[in-house]
């Protein structure tokens, strides 16, 4: 059994002992992180209502604040929803940056297709949303694919994945024979064009006061489906069956192979789709790094999950709302941002190890 | 090429792999304890934060790689106590840290450095060897820094130690069966522990060359990747150490062709050569490029 099933198995945390552990330790360690970066504050020099005060109007202060933590929790949740189906599985998909690189170069490819603009009911933004949840789930699916017939690591695998497809999405700005914009002078950034109005997913109030777009009813939606798939259905069953025991599920005549490579490519697909929704709800044109981070504290927020759709809309709110008010607190009270990598960082660190320790009192 | 610009290229190949060479020999060595480092991109960073910091402070480019040692230390003994006594996935841990050191070393630096970010520190400069670097043609390719030198001889190190000591075969056990090692009598846990330490080490020493001897000043997130290219070289490297040195000089060639490719007109994507580690080691997990013996027990946790 691989050890990321070990380690997130439901079956060692069942119960009501289970449950408060559940809770108890991701609370703990996002209390104790907060803790540790109020002390910072106080450390540097910065007055603490200053600092709270900026976070919070960063966050939550104006229909803006609360908009763009929610675009950014949407992205975030996507990704960590992918990473808990692959972990069902007993897979670890550490892939989900690359996943919405791609997701969004393709997206952005496809916007730019002449004619897509002009196509009716809405099915100019859709298609592109479309194809870069598919180019995202392909990409992931390559990992799947080596998993089952060269028997390689999906961590090590989706990690170089990853990689590739950050220096692909800088390749195809860079060159104007891919999706750089005309050069028109030496001043030309190295971007996409911007991608026509009607490709943009529309936003919920259509005004540019509260850019919340359709991603997040869209994410909602997906969101309820796979905790059906996951908890209910022969699918999810099946995914169980495998991360807890691949020998078992396949003795049982379980597809276990197709089944990996499918958690990969549904995970994939969803990395996609935030990749595709961040390009097409919010930044409209195709930068080098424009999925920078996204992926990893999308992994950080599957992880806190602990296997629980729920816990992953938790979690990608926490940090949606986290990372907006860290940029207002760098900006508002100099404060840099950096101190919200560092509460995240120790948020994964703690509790990552307190994996064991969780899962031994559980099983006693 | 003109045999001169080839040997600026053979000079330039060669510095380059340094940093990726001191990181992934450290790698190469928890590997074959049976440890994945991801932390290894964070302590590089550290390194690189510690050696600067200390260097600013006391002038002293020697005293700034002491505190590049000293400033992993507290990383090396927390991935080393999550991974080995508390048996936490060591994936998620040496992300998690990297994400903490990236937060650490860029609000640090800000803190201590403020508005003079710019400033330069004091280096170490390249060293002509005698003998070698008086050599007609050649002599140029060994102007180095002695960092680099000290990089070759601890290559040399390990892999006498890994392949001829009885240290070496018990750190080989330990990362093959840990178990039976254990019940043989050898110490799994202090090596394992001491294997994470010894590539703290060596990684912030990788990560101090970027800083000290590279480019003379901190930047923040300086570290750009290097650290998991370091850990694409032992995968690329099959756990050999040999080989692992022959992934690092390939990235490094990889990188100075992007420098050097433009110079002599040539005009390949620069996208295309970055990429190249990446694709080259993912072909190798592939199995693609022979066959990938990795040690049997790596990154699965040990316990009695």
């Amino acid at each position: 059994m691989s050890i990321s099933a070990y380690m997130f198995s439901d079956k060692r945390l069942a119960g009501f002992n289970g449950v408060l552990a559940r809770l108890a330790v991701p609370l703990a360690a996002v209390l104790a992180a907060f803790t540790i970066g109020l002390i910072a504050i106080i450390a540097m020099g910065v007055p603490l209502g200053d600092a709270v005060g900026a976070f919070m109007r960063g966050a939550l202060g104006s229909p803006y604040a609360i908009s763009a933590s929610l675009n950014r929790a949407v992205a975030l949740g996507l990704v960590g929803i992918g990473f808990i189906i692959a972990q069902r599985a007993g897979l670890t998909n550490v892939g989900g940056e690359g996943q919405i690189a791609v997701g969004g170069m393709i997206a952005t490819a496809l916007c730019l297709v002449p004619g897509m603009d002009e196509l009716p009911a809405g099915l100019a933004f859709i298609l592109p949303l479309l194809g870069g949840a598919v180019a995202g789930g392909l990409w992931a699916g390559i990992a799947g694919v080596l998993k089952v017939r060269a028997g390689t690591n999906e961590v090590i695998s989706t990690l170089l994945l990853s990689f590739i497809a950050t220096w692909l999405v800088y390749w195809s700005v860079q060159s104007e024979n891919l999706l750089r914009q005309p050069m028109t002078n030496s001043a030309t950034l190295p971007e996409s064009l911007p991608i026509p109005a009607p490709t943009q997913v529309p936003l919920l109030t259509g005004s540019y006061a509260s850019p919340v777009t359709w991603g997040l009813p869209i994410t909602i939606v997906i969101a309820i489906f796979v905790a059906i798939m996951l908890g209910r259905s022969i699918f999810g069953f099946r995914l169980k069956a495998t991360g807890l025991n691949p020998v078992a599920a396949a003795r049982a005549g379980m597809p276990v192979n197709k089944l990996l490579v499918g958690a990969l490519v549904f995970a994939g697909l969803l990395g996609g789709l935030a990749g595709a929704l961040m390009l097409q709800g919010e930044q409209y044109s195709l930068k080098s790094g424009f999925s920078s981070g996204y992926g990893f504290d999308g992994l950080v927020v599957g992880l806190l999950a602990r296997g629980s759709v729920t816990g992953v809309i938790a979690g990608a709110l926490l940090f949606g709302f986290m990372r907006s008010g860290g940029i207002s607190m760098e900006m508002a009270a100099g404060v840099p941002s950096a101190l919200v990598g560092i509460m995240q960082g120790l948020i994964v660190v703690m509790i990552a190890g307190a994996a064991y320790y969780l899962d031994r009192s559980a099983t006693r | 090429m003109t045999l001169e610009l080839f040997m600026v290229f053979v000079a330039s190949t060669i510095r380059l792999s340094a940093p990726l060479l001191l990181a992934a020999s450290g790698e190469y060595v928890s590997e074959r304890a049976g440890i994945v480092n991801m932390s290894l991109e964070g302590m590089m960073l550290m390194g690189a934060f510690g050696g600067a910091v200390a260097t600013a402070f006391t002038g002293s480019p020697y005293l700034g790689l002491a505190g590049a040692l000293v400033a992993v230390l507290p990383i090396a003994l927390l991935q080393s106590v999550l991974t080995n006594t508390l048996r936490a996935n060591q994936v998620v841990t040496g992300l998690g840290i990297n994400i903490l050191v990236l937060g650490l070393t860029t609000l640090g630096y800000r803190e201590i450095f403020g508005s003079r970010s710019r400033e330069m520190i004091a280096g170490f400069d390249p060293i002509s060897p005698p003998i070698l670097g008086d050599l007609p043609l050649v002599g140029t390719v060994f102007y180095q820094a002695g960092l680099l030198y000290f990089a070759i001889l601890m290559v040399a190190l390990i892999a006498f130690v890994v392949s001829r000591t009885g240290l070496g075969i018990m750190l080989k056990a330990a990362g093959d069966n840990p178990h039976v090692t254990a019940i043989s009598g050898t110490p799994v846990m202090a090596i394992r522990h001491g294997a994470v330490f010894f590539t703290g080490a060596m990684a912030a020493l990788g990560g101090a060359f970027l800083s000290i001897v590279d480019i003379h000043t901190f930047t923040e997130g300086m570290t750009r990747g290097a650290g998991y290219l370091a850990i694409v070289a032992v995968i690329f490297g099959n756990w050999r150490i040999g080989r692992v040195m022959g992934a690092c000089l390939l990235f490094g060639a990889a990188t100075a062709l992007q420098f050097q490719l433009p110079a002599m007109g040539i005009q390949l994507p620069n996208a295309l050569l970055i990429m190249l580690p990446y694709v080259l080691a993912l072909l190798a997990v592939a199995g693609l490029v022979g066959r990938q013996t990795a040690p049997r027990a790596l990154s699965v946790p040990f316990w009695r």
